[in-house]
């Protein structure tokens, strides 16, 4: 399978901390890849780094085999990459709606209103379309920032934490949506729940202060001594 | 719009009804304005209507750059001083008026696009500190030009009937209110809403921050450059401590932060306040405006964080 994303030796400190210290990253068309490790690993700067948040202190960002390293943020959404924020960042002003209709590319047609109507029905929030985002509960901001991020039209997305906060049912519902959008898009999912994620990954990295620890299919991170020691300790034995 | 194209229209974020009402009731309250000499209102009157037409499209147009993008403009005093003055020099150059408000308004826009080039790019407060630079520069560079009087000012040397100044500014304060209303509910309204709530997450979706910053600036300093030029005809003189004094700026800012930041109707609802308190306090203190501004702002910021339109508003819904 082709990449669609190659992250090449990119680091990143903030002042004294090393956050991300020259990470290799392949995300592979239409695959969804687990990225896990323990807080402050540099999960999140990575994928502040390849959605241009900010600039990386050295390496390389590249989307199909294009240089995107000093593009802007903005710009990256337009090439495709489009993500979630792990502490949600809804557009609380404006209405459930309308936080998509911001987030779908202009092409002039008045279809933008049905097209994200039916986003906001895939994460069920049809009922709501109307009502400030501001009101909504915290499980409903979760999906709202999945849907946001849909909106864009992805290539690549990267979901920061999206079960984070929700209930046993409102997170196998997620994660259920999530797989379902496997193979027209790839997707990046960091997630805490390693129990409920990795089984629904086609391959999974783990990084840990700032570096990989481990790369390869579910069973092998399982089984992967370092993994075990380094984060996933009694939880996945 | 058939009845079929009505069908077949999906939903849209807000109700057509809100906007088509707001048209309707702008379209009738300018009407009512510009028929109000024909009906035998006192020049007082007409006076009191003319100036509250002033202040809705100079708060209207800083509405559509700061309200909507959440960046403080304090230079809309200074954008209408620059058209004041573009239309006074180009009628006095025998241009006919038309052109002579295209070009105060393309002056305008021009500054507009200076101070947004160098300081939009940049978050925070920077804007807000190029535009009280610009409002300040301004006041001493036309105090020194020659070809703008100096500090003695200028004077319109073509005398106009009263009527035009008058029907034009309830004109400009409508096309304003309405203007508004179009882009809020526009697509560009809404993505620049967005940058007000969250620029990062903005620019995760593709919003380009700057470019639509700048262009609400244009289109902002448009009005506020026409509502300058209008009001020259208006007054016929024009010195620099006036037309560029940073009153003006303040009274574009609060009028929609008292009356309702954001909205369409909210800055009606606060020049006709400005206007109505200040006239009943003329006589106890005359030169207070500027303490009636501060006042209502304070009580507006303390007591009623979007301004009074919508805080009635919910109450109103609440009482239902
Ligand atoms: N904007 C920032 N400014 C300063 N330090 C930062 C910033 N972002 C991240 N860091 C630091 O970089 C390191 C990596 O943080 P990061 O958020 O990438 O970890 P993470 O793997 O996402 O952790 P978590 O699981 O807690 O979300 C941490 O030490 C963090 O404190
Ligand atoms: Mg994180």
């Amino acid at each position: 399978m082709t990449a669609i994303l190659e992250a090449r030796r990119v680091a990143k400190r903030f002042g004294g901390v090393v956050a991300v210290r020259g990470v290799d990253l392949t995300v592979r068309q239409g695959e969804l890849l687990g990225l896990f490790g323990p807080n402050g690993a540099g999960k999140t700067t990575m994928f502040n780094l390849i959605a241009g948040a900010f600039l990386p202190d050295a390496g390389q960002v590249l989307l199909h085999g294009r240089d995107i390293t000093r593009e802007p943020a903005w710009r990256r959404a337009r090439l495709g990459i489009a993500r979630s924020f792990q502490i949600v960042r809804p557009f609380r002003a404006l209405t459930v709606l309308e936080n998509l209709l911001a987030a779908i590319p202009a092409h002039g047609g008045a279809n933008d209103a049905a097209s994200a109507l039916a986003l906001l029905r895939r994460v069920g929030l049809e009922a709501r379309a109307r009502d400030a985002a501001g009101d909504l509960t915290l499980g409903m901001l979760k999906r709202l920032e999945v849907a946001r991020a849909l909106a864009v039209g992805p290539r690549l997305l990267l979901l920061d934490e999206p079960l984070a906060g929700l209930a046993g049912q409102e997170a196998a519902d997620l994660l259920r949506t999530v797989q379902a959008l496997k193979r027209r898009m790839a997707i990046v999912m960091v997630e805490h729940n390693v129990r409920l994620a990795l089984p629904v990954c086609d391959r999974a990295v783990v990084m840990d202060a700032g570096a990989v620890l481990a790369e390869g299919t579910p069973e092998q991170i399982r089984r992967d001594p370092a993994v075990i020691r380094a984060y996933l300790g009694s939880e996945a034995a | 719009m058939s009845e079929a194209t009505i069908e077949r229209a999906p939903p849209r974020p807000h109700l057509r009804s809100d906007t088509l009402g707001l048209v309707i009731a702008t379209i009738a309250l300018a009407a009512l304005g510009i028929a109000l000499p024909a009906l035998g209102a006192s020049g007082y009157i007409r006076t009191l209507v003319y100036y509250s037409a002033f202040y809705l499209a100079l708060g209207q147009a800083w509405n559509i750059m700061s309200g909507l993008t959440g960046y403080l403009s304090f230079a809309h005093g200074a954008l209408s001083g620059i058209g004041a003055y573009g239309v006074v020099i180009a009628m006095n150059a025998d241009w006919p008026m038309g052109a002579s408000l295209a070009v105060a308004g393309g002056a305008a826009v021009l500054a507009s696009l200076v101070i947004g080039a160098t300081s939009l790019r940049l978050r925070g407060a920077a804007f807000t500190f190029a535009t009280l630079f610009f409002q300040e520069l301004m006041l001493l560079a036309v105090r020194k030009l020659p070809f703008a009087g100096g500090p003695g000012g200028l004077v319109l040397e073509q005398i106009l009937p009263e009527w035009i100044a008058y029907v034009g500014m309830i004109l400009l304060a409508g096309v304003a209110t309405i203007g508004f209303a179009l882009i809020r509910r526009s697509r560009l309204g809404i993505r620049v809403l967005a940058i007000k709530g969250d620029e990062d997450a903005a620019a995760s979706i593709g919003i380009a921050a700057t470019r639509l910053k700048l262009i609400l600036f244009c289109v902002s300093a448009l009005l506020a450059g026409l509502a300058g030029a209008v009001h020259a005809l208006f007054t016929a003189s024009l010195y620099p401590d006036v037309a560029f004094s940073v009153d003006l700026s303040l009274i574009a800012l609060a009028v929609p932060l008292i009356g309702g930041v954001a909205t369409a109707s909210g800055p009606a609802l606060g020049a006709l306040l400005y206007v109505g308190l200040r006239e009943a306090l003329q006589l106890i203190a005359p030169s207070a405006h500027l303490t009636i501004l501060g006042l209502l702002l304070l009580v507006v910021v303390l007591y009623m964080r979007d301004g009074i339109g919508p805080t009635l508003a919910r109450l109103i819904r609440r009482s239902r």
